[in-house]
């Protein structure tokens, strides 16, 4: 038939002569959604809720178990004229009720179907867990008592008075953190170190339950205000396999006012904030210990996640319920999506009887930005976790990493992709665009898959390297000695030139005094050597007058003895001064405080650099190196953009020296390593952190940072030690290309 | 037929045991058909069913059968009918082994050789073999179905839950009880039939009988009437309590069946395809004045209406669409009247319903007038459906816009298709001419394999290759030119149309020609048995729709076998390669030599509506010439057209079967299998 919606259905007739009812318990609530009213219709039994447009509420609340479907029906034309529900419309109403359990008939129920509908229910929730397996829940247990007991007193955070509390708290928490912003800055550097990770899942956890709380006392108590409110629920999420607690306090839904369905969904950033607050008095007044790195965890958490997940209405979280209610528009993920899907229908597929999900005009934009916008985000967050997990697991792990990319590949792209292509294929709704429709998308399809796989894309590889210079000295102390002078760190030096640590001063007035002074020991000794010495000199003389031959020979050996003692202690004062061994830079960064210090022989004190000439060493894995030595191998230049990490100067070039093929081990610094906060992860057994956990490439670079131009370029200066991103810009590849060998990479590497 | 007379206390019902329970907890919605990948292992196990060898292990079987044959005959007519009370009360207990099963189905034929005179051939045991394994046995037109039938109808009679043979009319079910039914009383099994017009307690009886036969739509209904009498409000526990509790009658004396067990449905493919959608209808009248004024209302305003400005006519989806243009104007028409006029939707319902019985339904096409009513013709048989009618109060507006009296629409009581209540038999099987072509749809559906069983003289009927002409015209003149050609030689003629207009079409140029012919399409109704029987005489040229006396031999004259045979011409192909196989296999049976071809042209219906594009494309490269396309291309046009619209069949029947399905889950407060 042409009609949309016709009137009369041929099943009618099962559905006619019954007197059906909503079931006693069921409650009923009116709710007014963009100057509509609804009314949802909630079984307190399993908490299910449906929500019912006013013709179609007028049908249902006509049926009171003494009329008959087809005289309410009759009723229903008589009042409201084409507003009335079809007599399909009305079947499918009453069937949707049927099956929620929420109608009862003056027949026996069918018990059969009853259980039916049961175990399909079970199943759909099973599904459930298994397609949302990185948000998995599992019910524990009921709060509902406990929270009675307490909302007398906890539910008055939720007044007038709690709110002015409330913003007082959060007053002087701001107020103690301004006082102490540096020390929270640089704490903040800390929290996600190892070693703290125990503390902050604990603190995690504590700023959950007590979000949770915030949310299921709200419920109680606005509850008690309006009726409903009841929170059956509590239990354990899954949130990327972290075990999180979780309360179910979607009985709020049923809340006439939307301000009270908005507070229900703050109340847990609310608390949580508060919470924050009291953390962040806590950490400010307190000695360094637990209670301080608890208290700072928890403020990172509450500010966080409240900022990260709660409020972004693009997740599943607070921030989507509240921004649901306060654009009263219910269901406004599903429907977005529902929406857009119209739209394609009705404008690029031209199907006429599109039905369009839009009550009002005024959804339609935010249907519209929400749709695209959240399909976009929850596209980009899968990839974000999965990337996390491949990078961060442990070797052994990384196999869930891989099995989570499998299951959401088929769940989130094969699975719709099928599906799209069933839809495609046999649905009714397009039998006559159906060319049409299969066109469009081919054309799309192909435009996009041409696009991403012939359009070249810039290909990029990152690693992540220490400077060092090309040759280096490092420069120890030759002998004990008090230091008397130096150069300053950083000035150029070369062999012959002035000492870098002097103790010889260059008059010999001054010489006298500081020996005296400083190496009066040395100069003693060898003042004392010397007289012996002398006295030698003299008793060989007098033996030599004497004759006495044998005396003479046994006191010249005496004396070259001495002498060599001399010698020794000259070398040892010339020592005392130390030059550089090669042309290069003085590196000794905290110079100044060696001055006048005694140095132990074969104490580092510094080293002599060559500055100009500095090297890069970098670490890649084997994905980056083999790409690199393959692109080598074709003669290709590899551009590459070398950033200096923590410092806003522009990128410079540099080119690529030389690549050592896998099978390096030891980091070229402990700063690369994971434990530092470095790329490359570690082996826990190596204390120094140097060893990588895996084989690595190393590539050394020269850098060109006089080449760097823009603002600051002139203020580049590299040192050795520092840490550098380097960006390598491979050919042009396209999209799909670079994918698909991520992809390969991906699979590879885990084998 | 046993002759109990009606018991007045109506505790009859009693005499077959267990009825109550039966009935009640008879199943009312058969398996779920799978849904995603089990019914994509549901079609692979389909698939592996073709490739099990049961031909060849049922004609093994039949040779089995055959080797009692010495044993039996020699047996006398005393000995043997002691011997078929064992055989019952071995398969009573169910004890039996396939080595009873052959030796039942020997004995059965010896009983049909003494009493029918007929002897099963081999072919016949291995259709019968086949039907006792829940098969569809596809066996030629003219190889003996209804004795074959009987093999296994017996053996189903001697299991004692009664046996139900499905037979296309109430004619073939009261000539196959009766002439069939010394063979079943010789074995010690009751037989009766059910017709049009029996009461309830006549109907009672007969299905009492241990082989009942009857058709699709009495069975149907019958089932239907006792689902009515059963009530909502009686569940099998409670009937059963109130049993014991009270000793109060069941109240299944008010049921004239005694439960579905094992159906044996002749014309398989039509009765479980064909027509598997059609909905049977328990209705009741419902005066409604306002309603039949409103249908008459629409009809005028329909009439003042302009197609192209007011509405748009889509034929190839048959639906009338209306403009802006025709809204506002309608709106104009009817601004005097209220009540249901005044809103949008419902007057734009009903007028596009004035204008769809307007525009695409049309006389002699769709439907003929007869008595002051309307009648549907049948899209795929050609035949009258008195009792059927439009939904949707589509009826009443073809009704009004022929300016008949209009019947209200009927209030529906229950309703039911022959789809689902086949599906509700313990055991279903069938035979049929025709049925490879839908083995999927048979297997999907109603898990029922396909064996296709040989003919017992092979057949030599010549099928020429199909002939294809650009436009109508071209295929008309080639038709007659045809006709002319063959009738010199005075071999006689069968010309198939697929609809009324068709033959009327054919009869008019053939009339211009001079030739002599005979008509016989949903119009003649009276006379089809007649005039099929005189369709094999020397000279004569027969014109029929589609299926006009399916299931009536057409005997060859005198020496029109040495002549050729029959000579069938099909003028259009149909949606279903099994309805032009019916056509064709009109000729050369029983080994009776036969020519089979078809002369259709580009702009039939089939490639019109399932190959929309190719065939449009051709028609232009063409032009409208008057001449012969012939060519393999061509003619895979028409087999690409069939296989899709097959395959879109198919489709929307499980689509009718799911959507009942989805009712019965989701209305379940209201009952179930209503």
């Amino acid at each position: 038939m042409p009609v949309d919606r016709p009137t009369f259905s041929e099943s009618w007739y099962r559905v006619a002569d019954i007197r059906p009812r909503l079931r006693s318990t069921v409650q009923v609530f009116r709710q007014h959604f963009r100057g509509r009213m609804w009314h949802v219709v909630r079984d307190p039994g399993s908490n299910q809720f449906f929500r019912l447009n006013e013709s179609a509420y007028r049908f249902v609340a006509l049926l009171d178990g003494r009329r008959t479907v087809a005289e309410v029906w009759r009723i229903c034309n008589d009042q409201l004229g084409d507003a009335t529900p079809t007599q399909g419309e009305a079947i499918q109403l009453l069937g949707q009720l049927y099956t929620a359990n929420l109608l009862q008939a003056e027949i026996s129920p069918d018990t059969q179907g009853l259980f039916k509908r049961y175990q399909k229910r079970v199943g759909r929730e099973v599904k459930g867990y298994m397609t949302n397996l990185l948000f998995a829940r599992i019910p524990l247990l009921d709060p509902d008592g406990i929270l009675d007991r307490w909302v007398g007193i906890l539910g008055t955070i939720f007044t007038w008075a709690g709110l002015i509390c409330w913003s007082t708290l959060i007053i002087v928490g701001v107020y103690f953190l301004i006082g102490r912003i540096d020390d929270l800055v640089a704490q903040n550097q800390n929290v996600l170190d190892p070693g703290n990770l125990p503390l902050l899942y604990l603190s995690l956890v504590l700023v959950k339950v007590i979000h949770e709380f915030g949310h299921s006392f709200a419920c109680k108590k606005l509850g008690r205000q309006a009726g409903g409110g009841e929170v059956h629920t509590m239990g354990v999420m899954f949130l990327v396999f972290m075990p999180l607690p979780y309360m179910d306090a979607s009985s709020a839904w049923a809340f006439r006012s939307k301000w009270h369905r908005v507070i229900v969904g703050t109340g847990g950033m609310f608390v949580e904030l508060g919470t924050a607050a009291v953390a962040a008095i806590v950490w400010a007044n307190v000695a360094e210990g637990t209670v301080s790195a608890i208290a700072y965890n928890c403020m990172f958490i509450a500010s966080v996640s409240t900022l990260l997940f709660n409020v972004n209405p693009l997740l599943r979280y607070d921030g989507y319920y509240i921004l649901s209610d306060l654009l009263e528009i219910p269901n406004l993920a599903q429907r977005s999506r529902t929406y857009l899907q119209y739209l394609v229908k009705r404008y690029v597929w031209a199907v006429r009887k599109a039905q369009c999900p839009a009550h009002t005009s005024g959804e339609r934009v935010w249907f519209v930005f929400y749709g695209i916008a959240s399909t976009l985000y929850r596209i980009f967050i899968l990839v974000v976790i999965l990337l996390f997990l491949s990078d961060r697991l442990p070797e052994q792990l990384k196999v869930i990493a891989v099995g989570l990319a499998i299951v959401s590949a088929v769940l989130w792209l094969c699975v719709p992709v099928g599906k799209f292509i069933r839809y495609l294929i046999t649905n009714n709704e397009l039998a006559r665009v159906r060319a049409r429709a299969v066109v469009t998308t081919v054309i799309f399809l192909g435009g996009a898959f041409l696009a991403l796989g012939a359009w070249p894309a810039p290909d990029h590889f990152r690693a992540e390297g220490v400077v060092e210079p090309v040759s280096l000295a490092l420069i120890h102390a030759k002998t004990d000695g008090y230091v008397a002078n130096f150069l300053p760190t950083e000035t150029a030096v070369a062999p012959g030139g002035p000492a870098l640590i002097n103790s010889v001063p260059d008059s010999v007035q001054e010489r006298q005094d500081l020996w005296g002074q400083l190496n009066g020991e040395l100069v003693a000794r060898r003042i004392a050597l010397i007289a012996e010495n002398r006295q030698l000199q003299a008793r060989r003389r007098w033996a030599m007058d004497q004759g006495r031959h044998s005396m003479v020979q046994g006191l010249s050996v005496q004396m070259q003895a001495k002498s060599e003692q001399v010698r020794r202690v000259e070398t040892d004062l010339a020592n005392l001064s130390i030059h550089a061994p090669l042309k290069g830079t003085w590196i000794c960064p905290n110079v100044e405080e060696i001055k006048g210090r005694f140095l132990h022989r074969g104490e580092a004190i510094g080293m002599v650099a060559t500055l100009d000439d500095l090297i890069i060493r970098a670490t890649a894995g084997q994905k980056i190196g083999a790409a690199l030595i393959d692109l080598r191998n074709r003669q290709m230049k590899i551009p590459l953009e070398i950033r200096v990490r923590g410092r806003s100067v522009p990128a410079f070039p540099g080119t690529i020296r030389r690549i050592l093929p896998a099978g390096q081990e030891q980091l070229p610094s402990a700063a690369l390593g994971y434990s530092a906060g470095g790329p490359m992860a570690i082996r826990a057994d190596d204390p120094k952190g140097l060893t990588a956990a895996q084989k690595f490439f190393e590539i050394r670079i020269t850098p060109q940072p006089q080449a760097a131009t823009g603002h600051g370029a002139e203020a580049i200066r590299l040192l050795p030690g520092q840490r550098v991103m380097m960006r390598f810009e491979a050919p042009a590849k396209p999209l799909l290309a670079q994918w698909w060998r991520g992809l390969k990479q991906l699979l590879q590497r885990k084998r | 037929m046993r002759q109990t007379p009606p018991d007045a206390s109506g505790r009859g019902a009693d005499e077959v045991p267990g009825v109550t329970w039966r009935m009640l907890a008879q199943r009312t919605s058969g398996w779920e058909l799978p849904k995603g990948l089990d019914a994509t292992w549901n079609t692979a196990v389909g698939l592996a069913h073709r490739l099990v060898p049961r031909r060849r292990r049922l004609m093994r079987q039949a040779k089995g059968v055959l080797a009692w044959d010495k044993h039996f005959s020699q047996l006398t007519d005393s000995r043997l009918g002691e011997q078929a009370r064992e055989t019952r009360d071995l398969l009573r207990l169910g004890r039996e082994t396939r080595g009873d099963l052959l030796r039942a189905f020997a004995l059965v034929r010896e009983v049909a050789a003494r009493k029918v005179g007929t002897k099963p051939f081999e072919v016949q045991v291995a259709g019968a073999m086949a039907i006792e394994a829940g098969c569809v046995a596809e066996m030629a037109t003219g190889e003996g179905k209804t004795l074959t039938a009987t093999m296994p109808a017996t053996v189903a009679g001697w299991r004692g839950r009664g046996c139900h043979v499905i037979t296309v009319n109430d004619y073939l079910a009261k000539r196959d009880a009766e002439w069939m039914g010394q063979v079943y009383r010789f074995c010690g099994l009751s037989v009766a039939h059910i017709q049009q017009e029996m009461p309830p307690h006549q109907r009672r009886l007969a299905y009492q009988a241990d082989i009942t036969y009857c058709t699709n739509k009495e069975v149907t209904a019958d089932f239907l009437r006792d689902r009515l009498a059963m009530g909502r409000l009686r569940g099998l526990p409670s009937t059963l309590l109130a049993r014991i509790a009270e000793g109060a009658p069941s109240g299944t004396d008010r049921f004239v069946q005694r439960g579905l067990q094992v159906a044996i449905v002749d014309e398989a493919d039509s009765v479980l395809i064909d027509e598997g959608v059609t909905p049977l209808i328990i209705s009741g009248q419902a005066p409604n004045p306002e309603q039949v004024e409103a249908f008459q209302r629409a009809a005028a305003v329909a009439a003042q209406l302009q197609a192209d400005t007011h509405y748009r006519v889509q034929h190839k989806y048959r639906e009338v669409d209306l403009t802006g243009a025709g809204k506002s104007r309608l709106a104009e028409l009817t601004a005097q009247w209220g009540g249901i006029w005044t809103g949008p939707r419902r007057r734009e319902e009903l007028i596009s319903q004035a204008l769809t019985a307007r525009e695409l339904f049309l006389q002699d096409k769709q439907y003929v007038i007869q008595d002051g009513k309307v009648v549907i013709v049948d899209d795929f048989t050609g035949r009258l459906m008195p009792d059927r009618e439009w939904r949707d109060g589509l009826h009443q507006a073809v009704t009004a816009k022929e300016e008949l009296e209009i019947e209200p629409s009927k209030d529906t009581y229950a309703r039911l298709s022959f789809q689902r209540f086949f599906r509700l038999y313990r055991t279903l099987s069938g035979m049929t001419g025709t049925a490879v072509e839908a083995t999927s749809e048979f297997w999907q559906i109603y898990r029922l394999p396909v064996v296709v069983i040989p003919t017992n003289r092979p057949c030599i009927r010549k099928h020429l290759p199909d002939r294809i002409f650009v436009c109508e015209q071209a295929k008309w003149n080639a038709v007659a030119v045809e006709i002319q050609r063959i009738h010199q030689t005075g071999q006689p003629i069968l010309v198939g149309t697929r609809s009324v207009r068709a033959s009327e079409i054919l009869s008019e140029i053939l009339a211009q020609r001079g030739l002599e012919h005979q008509v016989l399409n949903a119009l003649r109704h009276a006379q089809e048995a007649q005039i099929v029987a005189q369709a094999g005489q020397r000279d004569r040229i027969t014109v029929a729709t589609n299926m006009a006396g399916r299931g009536t031999d057409i005997k060859l004259g005198r020496g029109i076998a040495e002549m050729g045979g029959l000579h069938v011409l099909a003028t259009e192909r149909h949606e279903s390669g099994r309805i032009d196989r019916q056509l064709y296999g009109r000729s050369g049976r029983q080994g009776d030599p036969g020519i089979a071809r078809a002369i259709i042209s580009l702009q039939d219906e089939l490639p019109n509506r399932y190959a929309t594009r190719i065939s449009g494309a051709l028609r232009k490269r063409f032009g409208n010439a008057d001449r012969e396309v012939s060519s393999g291309l061509t003619r895979r046009i028409f087999d690409i057209a069939q296989r899709h619209a097959e395959r879109t069949a198919l489709r929307q029947r499980k689509g009718v079967l799911s959507t009942d399905d989805w009712l019965d889950e989701y209305l379940g407060f209201a009952g179930k299998g209503r």
